[in-house]
């Protein structure tokens, strides 16, 4: 279903509408921007108290913000391999499986805001 | 002291009893021929089979014991006299006999009417009471001389029985002379046996010759005796290479004529084969007999396996019974050569058993022929839907002849898989087992051809009837009957086995 | 004698009703009654042992209540209520008996007091939830559900001969710490391991989680989501606590699941992967076995039923709208579901640890445990997981479904009792989180852990947000893998693939060998038919008439013969 004429935002929760700032591109950047300048802070936040942990290795200034930033991006680069041998189609185990299926329609209640 | 005896034995009807099975229906023939009503043929000939039927079923019961009643006739004591003697063995058969006779008499009213011309009908009837009287006598009699008499009659009156089916295919005529051929043949081996038998002991009485052949030893003229008595009454019995009269009388007789003859003939000469075999010549000296592993084996398997395949291939309905009960016969002489208990039983029992299915079988292809004019098998397509009643009576007595659980076939080869499994024959018992599977072939032939064929659209057929459906269906349920109660079959035949393999002591006076 | 009614009793007394009731509003709501009886009766129940009684010679105990039980009792009460809210608007009877079959024997199993009745419940358990996957009512469901029976029913099976092992052991069937028998490698407490670590899902034991949850349906999964795992977790607490191996088991099942979760597609699926991970923290605080460790178990037991029926929920709810639960095909929602969206991320930032969300003083136990016992490693790993499930569970899930590239699918908000629910565990989620101390004075053992102390706050919210950086600079320069119209392969390849092709391969060797023979049999057999019919045949020699002539002759041949043999031998 794509963008149809009929999509209007008039139709939309007033909390959905006020969100819509998010559909433009500067302010996601600025979004971005904060998240960086956030970053930078808490990083910057362990020259300024006293860690109060067990090991020596947490001491380290950063610590954390770095495990989590690398471990992270080891995280995806490594499941992205594991795609090359572990990725099927989706009709692979089919019909015995759910995947190849569509969700039965008397379960659902599809509803769009521009009906 | 012969007459104070014989008055002692007989007093009263009851004690002529053994005399009077054969004789009823022996006068009925000429009483049939002298009134000369065709209208009065028929309910003569029936009262005298079934009056036999009725005496041969007391004697049974009297001798299920394992005793045995001796009749001297005209009071002349044996070994001088005529003795008849009922021990359970031929009880059995002789109850066989005059139950089919009397089955197929009603079942032969119409079909006679259909098949035979009218003018012909008394006789046929006289013949049949002949044949009918020299089956009874060649079981009952004790002599060995009598034995030849009464089988000469039915032999002679088979001919004549035979010979009517020309009205229907000249081929009969054929058949009978070669069946004539034969069958006098046989009848002059076994008298030449006899002679031979009388000239070493003197006497023609089967129990005296068992006790003198006990007493004196053997010597080579009873060997010849044994090796002709058993080849002429082998080719009364259609023993496997014996058998070539069989297909062609089966096949151009009358249907009630091949009812009454694959139920009986056959099974007479057997028990006469095993009476000389067991009793005149005793066990142990047929136990040093090779002849029984040398021929009888050889010749029953080949039979099992050859005359099946045959059956398998036929295209007539009537003549691949005929080749069935050819292999049927080689279990019956399996069951003989096995020389034990059991499998004498097997050999009574398969008698009997095989006797009243093949019986219902070639019952139901008469009544199809009366619409179908012929046995071949495209003739005989899908009248088993026609004809449901019939049909059906056919599947019962198939499944009996395959030899399926809860019929009476399956009884008598299981006995006969036991016995071989008491001598430690596993390689027989196989063969039983897979000759059994060659009948599942032949049998499933004619399933198809009654059921799973389309008709003939043009085709009168109509259910069979009455007179003969009650009698197949007497048949078929006995089928059934004798598949779950081995009282009456079973039970009889165990006794009449021992008595036999007891030797000439079990003819001991 | 009310004091001590058996909870999971009003439960079944509830699947017995309810069918009465006629379909609607008033059934669902007297659904919701049960589990409000349930947490009031458990709440009120003194603590010890009631209802013993012998079984067949045994010595059974229908309800053992102390602390421990209790508060898995009560999470699984409330629990029920959530879900069966969530659930008002289904109108399928099988699935409403079914929910509360399940909420009663996970609640039963975790009152009992023996091995026999947990036996009982354990099964209850598997057969009763099995009908919420076949409540889907299509093919691939069917399929699914079998496979978890099998593996369910397997586990209870298990479970019942460990306990007859076990009670020729000890001569009895009481349901306490097995750790002792265990270490001593004594074959029916492995027995109950092994069981137990069916219904954990094990790493290698644990494809029937995965495989199953997304098959449920919308609601169905979210009761799955909280009962057959959490009980297997109390089990293991109850039976194994302080057992080492538990805790490099529970490191592996923390570790292994991120990747998967980053890959797939099917968000429940995703959150299935995450629900693993999850039970990899509370596996590794009964290794610990520790009071710190078994409190942060119990918990993040807690903690985690609430905010992973919230994240179940919300993809339900956009899966109800919508008709899909896949990455490749959402984005956007935000616009239309915002509260859906909000709700969401509340169950995001719970199951990260977010100061102030459940997860951050629930979690916190566990990790401070292990390394406060020396478990360096096994303390780097959680700490690794806690910033995968950030990843996958955290920003993967709300991003995909609700912002990311937009799918053009406008769909109506979710109806008012899945906000409700939802509503309901994000509030008790966040509560939990700001306000620890009710959930702490719950716990087996007594607490004396802050939670909210600077350096805990600023490393975790470290962790946190430079996993959110990586995030976005892998977003932002493409290396993120994009979701895909896929499936991954996991453990279940081995028995719905590799399995099946080896019985293939080996039908296919004796079929072509069959039918090899088969052919040269009916060659053979049609040359034989063919020999055979020409000697024996209608025209055979065999078969021929003979002339009168050699009739006679075959006669005297074979009178010869015996002739000759009765004299000679």
């Amino acid at each position: 279903m794509a963008k149809t004429p009929k999509d209007d935002p008039a139709n939309y929760p007033a909390l959905g509408r006020w969100l819509m700032f998010l559909d433009k591109k500067k302010n996601v950047d600025r979004i971005v921007y904060g998240l960086y300048a956030l970053c930078t802070a808490l990083f910057l936040a362990d020259f300024l108290y006293y860690k109060k942990v067990y090991l020596d290795l947490e001491k380290f200034p950063g610590f954390y913000a770095l495990y989590g930033f690398f471990m992270c991006a080891a995280l995806v680069v490594c499941a992205k391999l594991m795609r090359r041998y572990l990725m099927r189609s989706e009709d692979y185990y089919a019909p015995h499986d759910v995947e190849a299926e569509e969700y039965p329609e008397d379960g659902l209640d599809r509803e769009s805001v521009n009906d | 002291m012969a007459a104070e005896e014989t008055h002692h034995v007989a007093k009263t009807f009851m004690d002529h009893l053994p005399v009077l099975q054969v004789v009823i229906p022996l006068f009925a023939a000429p009483i049939i021929v002298f009134i000369g009503k065709r209208s009065l043929a028929w309910p003569i000939a029936f009262a005298a089979s079934a009056a036999a039927f009725v005496i041969s079923c007391i004697l049974l019961i009297q001798v299920l014991d394992g005793g045995f009643i001796s009749y001297h006739v005209g009071g002349w004591a044996p070994p001088l006299g005529i003795e008849y003697r009922i021990d359970a063995a031929n009880a059995l058969v002789l109850a066989l006999i005059s139950g089919i006779g009397t089955v197929v008499l009603p079942y032969a009213y119409e079909s006679v009417k259909a098949e035979i011309p009218k003018k012909n009908h008394t006789l046929f009837y006289a013949c049949f009471m002949l044949c009918f009287t020299g089956l009874l006598g060649m079981v009952a009699t004790g002599d060995a001389f009598n034995v030849f008499v009464f089988l000469e009659i039915s032999s002679l009156s088979t001919y004549v029985l035979v010979a009517q089916g020309a009205n229907h295919n000249k081929r009969a005529l054929t058949a009978a002379y070669d069946y004539l051929i034969m069958g006098t043949i046989g009848a002059t081996f076994f008298i030449i046996g006899l002679a031979m038998l009388y000239m070493a002991t003197g006497t023609l009485n089967m129990a005296d010759l068992a006790d003198r052949i006990a007493d004196e030893g053997t010597n080579r003229t009873i060997r010849a005796a044994f090796a002709f008595i058993v080849v002429g009454m082998g080719l009364k019995v259609a023993i496997y290479p014996l058998h070539h009269w069989l297909p062609n009388a089966y096949t151009f007789a009358p249907s009630a004529v091949s009812v009454f003859l694959a139920a009986t003939a056959t099974k007479a000469a057997i028990y006469v084969l095993l009476r000389f075999m067991f009793s005149v010549f005793n066990p142990s000296f047929v136990f040093e007999e090779w002849t029984l592993y040398i021929v009888f084996i050889p010749f029953s398997l080949l039979a099992m396996f050859a005359a099946s395949f045959v059956a398998v291939f036929q295209t007539n309905i009537k003549r691949m019974l005929a080749y069935s009960s050819i292999a049927q016969i080689g279990y019956m002489l399996l069951g003989i050569a096995m020389l034990n208990a059991t499998g004498l039983s097997a050999t009574l029992v398969h008698l009997v058993n095989h006797g009243v299915t093949k019986a219902a079988l070639f019952m139901g292809v008469g009544a199809m022929m009366l619409y179908s004019g012929s046995a071949f098998f495209n003739n005989l397509n899908g009248l088993g839907r026609k004809m449901p009643l019939t049909g059906a009576a056919m599947v019962a007595s198939g499944l009996s002849l395959i030899g399926v659980p809860g019929t009476a076939g399956f009884i008598s080869k299981w006995v006969l898989v036991q016995a071989a499994f008491e001598n430690g024959w596993w390689i027989i018992a196989i063969a039983i087992m897979l000759s059994s599977l060659l009948a599942v072939i032949y049998v499933w032939r004619m399933f198809e051809v009654l059921y799973l064929t389309a008709p003939d659209p043009q085709s009168t057929a109509k259910e069979a009837p009455l007179a003969m459906l009650v009698p197949m269906w007497v048949l078929a349920i006995a089928c059934i009957w004798f598949g779950f109660d081995t009282e009456l079959t079973l039970g009889s035949a165990r006794v009449a086995a021992d008595g036999l393999l007891a030797g000439s002591a079990g003819m001991a006076h | 004698m009310i004091d001590t009614f058996p909870p999971f009793l009003i439960f079944f007394i509830g699947a017995a009703i309810l069918p009465l009731i006629p379909q609607g509003n008033l059934r669902s709501a007297i659904s919701l009654i049960f589990p409000v009886i349930s947490a009031w009766l458990i709440w009120t129940m003194p603590e010890g042992l009631h209802l013993s009684m012998a079984f067949v010679g045994l010595d059974i105990t229908l309800l053992r209540v102390d602390k421990l039980a209790t508060i898995f009792g009560l999470i699984f009460s409330l629990a029920a209520f959530l879900s069966l809210l969530y659930a008002w608007h289904v109108r399928d009877t099988v699935q409403q008996v079914a929910a509360l079959l399940y909420a009663g024997s996970a609640i039963g199993a975790v009152f009992a007091g023996d091995l026999i009745t947990l036996f009982f419940f354990w099964e209850g358990t598997a057969i009763a939830s099995v009908f919420l996957i076949w409540a889907r009512g299509t093919e691939g469901a069917y399929h699914t559900g079998m496979r978890y029976l099998i593996m369910q029913i397997a586990s209870g099976v298990i479970l019942i001969a460990g306990a007859a092992l076990y009670f020729r052991t000890t001569g009895n069937v009481e349901f306490t710490s097995m750790s002792d028998l265990f270490a001593a490698g004594d074959i029916g407490t492995i027995l109950i391991f092994f069981a137990f670590g069916i219904k954990c899902a094990f790493p290698l034991l644990h494809n029937w989680l995965q495989d199953s949850y997304p098959a449920a349906t919308i609601t169905g999964t979210v009761i799955l989501s909280s009962f057959t795992t959490k009980l297997a977790v109390y089990s293991l607490a109850r039976g194994f606590p302080g057992t080492e191996i538990l805790i490099y088991i529970g490191a592996v099942m923390t570790l292994f699941p991120i990747f998967y979760a980053v890959i797939e597609n099917d968000l429940r699926r995703v959150l299935a992967y995450s629900l693993n991970n999850q039970l990899g923290f509370m596996v590794v605080g009964v290794g610990i076995g520790t009071e710190l460790a078994l409190n942060g178990t119990a918990a993040h037991a807690f903690a985690h039923i609430l905010y992973k029926s919230l994240l179940f929920m919300s993809v339900g709810a956009v899966l109800f709208r919508t008709g899909t639960a896949k990455g490749s095909e959402l984005g956007g929602l935000y616009k239309t579901m915002p509260l859906t969206m909000i709700f969401c991320v509340v169950g995001a930032a719970s199951i990260s640890a977010f100061p102030l969300f459940s997860g951050f003083i629930s979690k916190s136990l566990i990790l401070s445990a292990a390394a406060h016992d020396h478990y360096y490693v096994i303390w780097a790993i959680l700490l690794f997981a806690s910033a995968g499930v950030f990843h996958h569970s955290g920003i993967k899930i709300p991003y995909f479904v609700f912002f990311a590239h937009d799918s053009g699918l406008r769909p109506k908000e979710a109806p008012w009792n899945m906000l409700l629910a939802m509503g309901l565990t994000a509030f008790l989620c966040i509560a939990i989180g700001a306000y620890p101390a009710p959930l702490y004075s719950l716990l087996p053992y007594d607490v004396d852990y802050v939670p909210y102390t600077t350096t805990h706050v600023i490393t975790q919210l470290q962790l946190l947000f430079f996993s959110a950086l990586a995030f976005t600079v892998l977003m932002r320069t493409g290396i993120y893998p994009p979701e895909l119209k896929s499936i991954n392969l996991d453990t279940d390849w081995t028995y719905r693939k590799a399995g099946p092709s080896v019985i293939h391969w080996f039908s296919w060797v004796i079929g072509s060998f069959y039918t090899w023979l088969t052919k040269l049999m009916s060659k053979t057999t049609e040359r034989t038919i063919k020999r055979l019919y020409r000697s024996h045949g209608p025209e055979g020699q065999m078969a021929r008439s003979w002339p009168t002539g050699a009739m006679v002759l075959s006669i005297a041949v074979l009178l010869g013969a015996t002739l000759f043999i009765n004299f000679l031998v």
